[in-house]
Parts: structure tokens; sequence; C-alpha cells
């Protein structure tokens, strides 16, 4: 009984944000956002355990990995882009997978973060499913991952332009590759205002960076982290 | 037709992933099982082994939900207060700082990049 009443009212609030959010297309308004927000506030209010809420909610969990195999639908669609523009694309892909796991390494680091905290940064520039995932593969903390992934994405989306005026990145696709290489599709949704190809390519970067980093990610966290 | 004919592609989906998991059973590979049945469904698609009418409904309803999915897991966030301490600041702290220097690092390599291919088009027109 409480499973279902799980399941059905993540469901159910998902629904409501997303017609909210097809609506209204505000970052802050991200489904993902909303309804985890709802949803931990219900917890926290009535006291329920994190647990109990699982009984239901790791039914929807479970779609999670073939959701993930799914990418690869988007990704075959977009085989001739990359062929087009392979060596910015993939050059670029490799500059962003490095500096993003060197640059927040380095960071922890001087702050003097815990070993579990480091592995949990990791995978933060990847998309969220991907990340998460990786983040149960290399042993981090992976709610925390993802919430990481979300900073990271609204950072993109409300500084990037900032970035790209200070440093003079004004091509489509400077932008599209590193929005999507960093900043996944919270970053790349603020795109839109610059023009399509920024997108394409964007989503793109995205899909392609994640899987990248499925590999340097766990392959950094062993050199580096054990 | 269409509801049956998407339940059945994600019946397909769902081989590919347990293809993956049981693929990293058996080599140990340190990589998510999702992403070894991605890479094996892209690979079926461009070698043609799978025809991409076979799995365009299942995968247009996974991507149209994909967010639906890890919203279970993000919310166990209620089980680590430690992101309010002082250590979880810092730690959001270098992820904005890191994603900035990425968006910056990355976005002049490309268009320096783009540069260099652009002259050397034109170079040998």
């Amino acid at each position: 009984m409480q499973a279902l009443f799980a399941i059905v009212s993540t469901v159910g609030l998902f629904l409501i944000y997303q017609k909210l959010y097809a609506k209204w297309s505000k970052p802050y308004l991200l489904p993902i956002l909303t309804t985890a927000i709802t949803l931990v506030t219900v917890l926290l209010v009535f006291k329920i355990p994190y647990a109990t809420y699982m009984q239901g909610g790791q039914w929807i969990h479970k779609m999670l990995g073939p959701a993930v195999v799914a990418l690869a639908y988007p990704l075959y669609n977009q085989r001739k882009l990359v062929f087009q523009y392979k060596y910015s694309i993939i050059s670029s892909l490799i500059v962003a997978m490095l500096s993003g796991l060197i640059s927040v390494f380095l960071l922890l680091k001087v702050f003097k973060a815990s070993h579990a905290f480091m592995l949990t940064a990791l995978p933060k520039s990847l998309t969220t499913p991907i990340a998460m995932q990786v983040s149960e593969t290399i042993g981090g903390v992976v709610p925390l991952s993802a919430l990481l992934v979300m900073i990271a994405g609204f950072t993109g989306a409300l500084l990037g332009p900032t970035v790209y005026k200070l440093a003079k990145i004004d091509t489509a696709i400077s932008r599209g590759v590193s929005m999507g290489s960093a900043s996944h599709g919270v970053g790349v949704s603020k795109l839109t205002e610059y023009g399509e190809k920024d997108v394409s390519i964007g989503s793109l970067a995205m899909g392609l960076s994640a899987v990248l980093g499925a590999f340097i990610c766990p392959l950094f966290a062993m050199l580096f982290l054990s | 037709m269409q509801i049956i004919r998407t339940i059945v592609q994600i019946g397909i989906l769902t081989i590919y992933y347990y293809l993956g998991v049981l693929i990293v059973n058996i080599t140990g590979i340190f990589i998510p099982a999702s992403i070894v049945g991605l890479i094996l469904l892209w690979l079926s698609l461009y070698f043609k082994l799978l025809k991409v009418e076979f799995i365009r409904d299942g995968a247009t309803f996974f991507l149209a939900f994909l967010t639906l999915f890890f919203i279970p897991s993000t919310i166990g966030v209620v089980d680590h207060p430690e992101l309010l301490s002082k250590a979880g600041l810092y730690l959001i702290l270098a992820v904005i700082i890191s994603t900035l220097v990425t968006i910056a690092l990355t976005g002049k390599w490309s268009g320096w990049i783009e540069k260099k291919e652009a002259a050397v088009k034109d170079g040998e027109q």
C-alpha cells in the first residue's frame, strides 16, 4: 500500500510539474527539481524514512538502466554531425573531460574534502542518469552526485553566457561543445537563446561526453583515488 | 497497436540493458552496465543488425520520462544532511568553479581548433 502510494505520488507529481514546465520553461521549474523538492519536503515533514519511500520508489529506479540504453537512439541519429566536426568536437570533449576532472580534484584537495566526497564529485559534468550510474560504480554517494550534477547544470545555464563574453567564446560549435560537456542538458537548454546549431552540437556533446566519462571517471578514480 | 509496439520495444531495450549487465558480470569491467548496453545498441544500429524502427517508439518513451526514473535516487539526499555542513558547501563551491573553468577552457580550445580547421580547408582550395 505504501509502495503503491510512493509510485503514484512520484509519477503524478512529475506529470503535473512537467506540464507546468512546458508552460513556463524556467530552469528553476525543471520537473526533476520541483518533484524532488516536493517529495523531500513531504518525507521530512511527515517523518517518513527514505527506506519506506523506496519500497515503491525502487520500481521507478529500476527503469533507469534500460532508459540510459535508450540514449543510443539520439546518438545514432546525430552520427552525421560527429563526422562533420570530428576534430573540433572530439578533441574538445577530451579537453572538457580532463579540465573538469583535474580542476574539481585539485579544488577538493585544497579544500581537504573526504575521499567519499571526491568520488561523489567526479561525474558532476555528465548527464544525471549516467552520472548516477558512474557514481554507483566508483563508490560515490549517488544522491549527492545527482545534486552536484544539478549544480553544474545551473552554473552553466546561469553563468555560461558571462564566461562566453569574458573569454570571447563566440561560435556555435564552441558554445555547444563547452556547455554540453560541462553542464549537460540544463546548460544546453540555455543555448536555445543562441541558436539551433548551438543546441544540436550541445546535446551531441552532452551524449558523447557522458559515454566518454563512463570510461574516464572510473579510470581517474582508480589512478588517483584508490 | 502503438501501445503494444512501445511495450515490446521497451522489452528490446531492457534486453540490451541485461546484455550489458551480463558483460559487466563476466568481465568485471569497471563501467556501468547501462553504458555497455548503450554502446551495444548503438553498434547494432550502426552495423544494421537492428533496424531503428524496432526501438524508436520504446526509446522515445524512455527519453520523454528519463527524468522521472532518477527522482527516487535523487531524493535520497534526505539521508545525507552532510551536504549542509561546511564540507558540503566546499563541495558545491568546487563544482561551481570547476564547471566555469571547464566551459572557458573547452570553449577556447574548440574555437581555436575550428579556426585551424577552417585555415586548412582554405589552404586546400
